[in-house]
């Protein structure tokens, strides 16, 4: 098996760098092709050229359109760049809470008789919340686009954000709150933030704690609508089977008489180190077979000017799947966990870099030793060429398979216009990648990866995952 | 927030006199009425379906095995399928995923009650690589004790995060037992815990042996390659295996049932789940789109009658859905609710079987019945959009049927459908005397966190 292995280990790493084959085997006589020096990966253009527009209206509304003719659907949307960042922890919820009152119930129809329009052409309408916009997104046939484009309308321009629904909307949320404790990866989630940013909206879910939706109504929500949905704070959007002419023609119709406001701040950033030192948060539940594993500090911004080093390093670290060295020794060599992920949660303001993972109460310790010494591995050894190698090709490869739809182009593209980066990111992504070096890397695990001092969060029996950990910080007992 | 920089002539693009909906529009066509079917001699059927318009292929191995074919252990197909990572003669244990994952590629695998499948998303120039890492495996397999070992714990964690600590996941195992007392779905894909403990390499061996041969298998390719260059390289790798003589299958058949059943699942749970569960008729029944537009019409949209009345009138539920579920020896419609935290179990079982009684009845509405047909023409659109959805239909249709179901014979059965067929598979299959519940509920007294 040895034998075996360090055959394969030479083979893969010749795979990966790119070096000359070794002996030829297999089926009839071919050799496979895991001994060929690999091919580039193909890159095709992100948009095939004629089929992108952009537009701006005068009132500064961004239109933006990709026109794909295969399918007799479309996605129309509104997305504004503002979002849960920009509300005050004591309202956390609130940009998630307009946004369920935008569904039910806009111009001429109340929640039930709204909900019927959608339905009725079998259209499917979303309207969400997050960190830094809030958006709206029609789906439907197109032979329905005219429909599609008043549901739009209306949700956009109009909800009603009558008192009832507000009464029933805060009373689902709260109890939805109650039933996400249920699950131990949210419990991880939520007390990994708390512990990070205290005092900080980055600090509180995404859709708030109870004590923050319990004061949530229709007036706040009106208020806040009022302040976000603005068009000098939106794009607009459609792709799939119409025209940048129909787009624009729509948007014109409907947008051009909306008024331009002042804009609502986008929130302030949390605390440059996060946490200052080591804390162990242990979230209680007896109940647990299987206990929650969050590692976690300050992260980067989204537009910061090293994120594409920091997301090699992360992809060699732990958001490489199955080629990370955090897979490969929790799961693969050490059958501790059937899931372990690194990333940074990118957002406007520098959002949490986090580890996650769960195994068996009784390898918790275990776990945790593995990983912080992964992380300090990754400051001390830094990334070997032939990782690096990998990590671009997966990097390149990976972001032609999650554009392979217009709609998920036209998500990339209106990414950037919240995040105000450069409109041809998309196209000068995959360059921009082949031209980061070893150097920036390295520089990258140096400054965003503080084992020593970030925040560790396990949810499970207190009693058993004390003792495993008390030696490693002081810990904090709480009850979910 | 910078401006983008196309943006520097602020004005839209005059449009006087262009009618909106005058545009060409696209017609539904079926890109799967493209997809030509190669047997090889042993048996092998590949499904080749040619589309340039990215450069993405989706590779999809469908072996015709899944948990119902289990004999001794229960969850072997499972395990199995996590063993088809662990290395072969010429690949090390985890290098196959590794090699596709780092070129940028989706690699991964499932294993439901009736196939298990593997697949592979990559950009194109990838295809050799993912032709001849799938062969080997299947060619060279190396099960040892050692990488058993190791992923039998990967395989108990992945069970108590889905299973045993999972509130749904307790209801689902619950659920199944009642509903199929004798035939093998009665017990979980992931298998139980004891018999995953148990599982030997010689098991796994036999199972490989008994399953894993070209004459039960199918392979579908979907995307950006030459159908002729891809051919002849699974020709000279996968036509070269030898085809197994026969393929054990179980013969258990479920007996009818003859009244209801119930289990109650104590779990410190704030949200108490409600479920249950009929028989139904297996994939490819008539009955299947009235079964379809049934589960639309109550669950689908915040104007589902579901939606209504446990969640927006009553705000006894979070969430409330009834849907077919569709399987190769036969279906069963599921229902669940997760009841508020203040609110009653019972009281949300009462609402939830008054809009089964009401849906047998009385027929739908003319509108309700539209509006369900259009929302799975939507569906079926949908689906059409990525290649790896594609090729899971195709390679589905054919393990299954033997045949690629055309767009349109689905299409015509949903437009067929009925107020009255409606109603009349609610009464021929949502009977009282044969459906199955179960209660997630807290523990009468322990409280969780004491």
């Amino acid at each position: 098996m040895n034998g075996v292995r360090a055959i394969a280990a030479v083979v893969a790493a010749c795979a990966l760098a790119g070096c000359a084959a070794l002996g030829g085997r297999g089926a009839g006589g071919a050799r496979p092709a895991w001994e060929l020096p690999p091919p580039a990966v193909i890159e095709a253009p992100v948009v095939q050229p004629g089929r992108l527009h952009r537009a701006q209206l005068e009132n500064g509304l961004h239109v933006l359109s990709l026109e794909d003719r295969r399918l007799p659907r479309a996605v129309l949307g509104m997305t504004f760049r503002r979002g849960e960042a920009s509300v005050a922890p004591d309202r956390a919820g609130l940009a998630s809470y307009t946004a369920e009152l935008m569904k039910r119930g806009a111009g001429p129809r109340d929640a039930l008789a709204f909900a019927e329009y959608v339905d009725e052409i079998g259209a499917t309408l979303s309207v969400f919340a997050d960190w830094d916009s809030l958006s709206v997104v029609v789906m439907g046939l197109s032979r329905d686009l005219d429909r599609l484009f008043e549901i739009l309308a209306d949700v956009v321009l109009a909800p009603r954000f009558e008192p009832a629904e507000a009464e029933r909307a805060r009373g689902e949320k709260l109890a939805a709150l109650e039933r996400a404790v249920d699950q131990p990866e949210t419990l991880a989630d939520w007390f990994t933030y708390a512990a990070v940013y205290p005092g900080h909206r980055f600090g509180l879910p995404l859709e708030g704690r109870p004590e923050s939706v319990v004061v949530l109504d229709a007036e706040l929500a009106r208020a806040f609508h009022a302040r976000v949905a603005r068009p000098n704070n939106a794009v607009l959007f459609a792709s799939g089977d119409l025209s940048a002419e129909d787009l624009q023609a729509h948007a014109r119709r409907l947008f051009a008489g909306w008024r331009a406001g002042e804009l609502p701040d986008a929130g302030g950033p949390p605390p440059a180190l996060a946490p200052e030192a080591r804390k162990i948060v242990i979230v209680n539940r007896p109940d647990l077979a299987q206990a929650r594993i969050s590692i976690a500090h300050e992260g980067i911004a989204r537009s910061a000017e090293d994120r594409i080093a920091a997301s090699l390093m992360n992809s060699v670290l732990g958001g490489g799947g199955f080629s990370s060295r955090l897979f490969s020794r929790l799961r693969a060599e050490e059958g501790l966990t059937y899931g372990v992920y690194s990333g940074f949660s990118l957002r406007r303001q520098p959002g949490p870099f986090f580890v996650s993972t769960f195994t068996r109460v009784s390898e918790v310790r275990h776990a945790l030793d593995l990983l912080l010494a992964e992380l300090e591995r990754m400051r001390a050894e830094p990334p070997s060429e032939a990782e690096i190698a990998w990590a671009k090709t997966l990097s390149v490869g990976s972001f032609s398979m999650n554009l392979e739809t217009s709609d998920a182009v036209m998500d990339g593209l209106v990414d950037l216009d919240v995040h105000g980066l450069p409109e041809d990111s998309l196209d000068t992504y995959r360059a921009r990648v082949r031209a980061t070096t070893a150097a920036e890397i390295e520089r990258a695990a140096r400054e965003h990866l503080h084992p020593a001092r970030a925040a560790i969060v396990l949810v499970g029996p207190a009693e058993t995952l004390a003792p495993q950990v008390r030696d490693l910080g002081p810990v904090e007992i709480v009850e979910p | 927030m910078r401006a983008p920089r196309s943006l520097n002539v602020l004005t839209v693009l005059a449009l006087a006199g262009a009618a909106l909906g005058a545009r060409p529009g696209a017609a539904l066509e079926d890109p799967a009425a493209q997809a030509r079917v190669t047997r090889f001699d042993n048996g092998l059927v590949v499904l080749t379906l040619e589309d340039r318009t990215t450069p993405i292929v989706s590779f999809q191995m469908w072996v015709d095995v899944g948990s119902s074919d289990e004999s001794r252990y229960t969850g072997l197909a499972h395990l199995f399928e996590h063993m088809m990572f662990k290395g072969s003669t010429h690949i090390a244990p985890e290098q196959h995923a590794q090699l596709i994952s780092a070129r940028g590629g989706r690699v991964n695998a499932f294993t439901t009650r009736d196939f298990t499948v593997y697949f592979e998303d990559v950009t194109s120039e990838s295809l050799p690589l993912v032709i001849d890492l799938e062969h080997e495996r299947v060619a060279n397999l190396d099960i040892s004790e050692r990488t058993l070992e190791s992923e039998r714990e990967v395989v108990l964690e992945e069970r108590r995060m889905r299973t045993e600590d999972s509130p749904f996941g307790r209801v689902y195992e619950a659920l199944f037992p009642l509903v199929w007392q004798a035939h093998p779905y009665r017990w979980p894909v992931i298998g139980w815990r004891s018999d995953i403990e148990k599982a030997t390499v010689a098991s796994c061996r036999t199972f490989f042996d008994a399953y894993y041969s070209p004459n039960n298998m199918l392979i579908a390719l979907v995307g950006d390659f030459d159908s002729a260059v891809a051919l002849a390289q699974l020709e000279r790798t996968f036509g070269a295996l030898p085809p197994a003589a026969e393929i054990p299958r179980n013969p258990t058949e479920e007996p009818a049932q003859d009244g209801e059943r119930r289990a109650i699942v104590y779990f410190g749970a704030n949200s108490p789940i409600l479920a249950a569960a009929w028989h139904a008729p297996p994939t490819g029944h008539p009955d299947i789109e009235a079964l379809d537009v049934l589960s639309v019409v109550l669950s689908d949209g915040r104007s589902s009658r579901l939606y209504r009345s446990l969640v927006y009138e009553a705000q006894q539920a979070l969430s409330a859905s009834g849907s077919y579920l569709e399987m190769v020896d036969a279906g069963a419609f599921l229902a669940f609710a997760g009841v508020r935290p203040d609110a009653s179990i019972e009281r949300v079982e009462e609402l939830f079987f008054a809009e089964i009684e009401r849906v047998r009845r009385e027929p739908v509405s003319e509108s309700e019945l539209e509006k369900a047909k259009r929302q799975l023409e939507v569906e079926l659109v949908n689906s059409l959009a990525a290649n790896h959805a594609i090729a899971a239909r195709i390679a589905r249709d054919y393990a299954t049927f033997g045949r690629i179901r055309p767009l349109d014979e689905r299409l015509e059965r949903i437009r067929a459908v009925t107020a009255e067929d409606v109603q009349r598979v609610a009464r021929t299959y949502l009977i009282d005397a044969a459906r199955s519940v179960v209660r997630l509920v807290p523990p009468p007294s322990a409280e969780r966190g004491e």
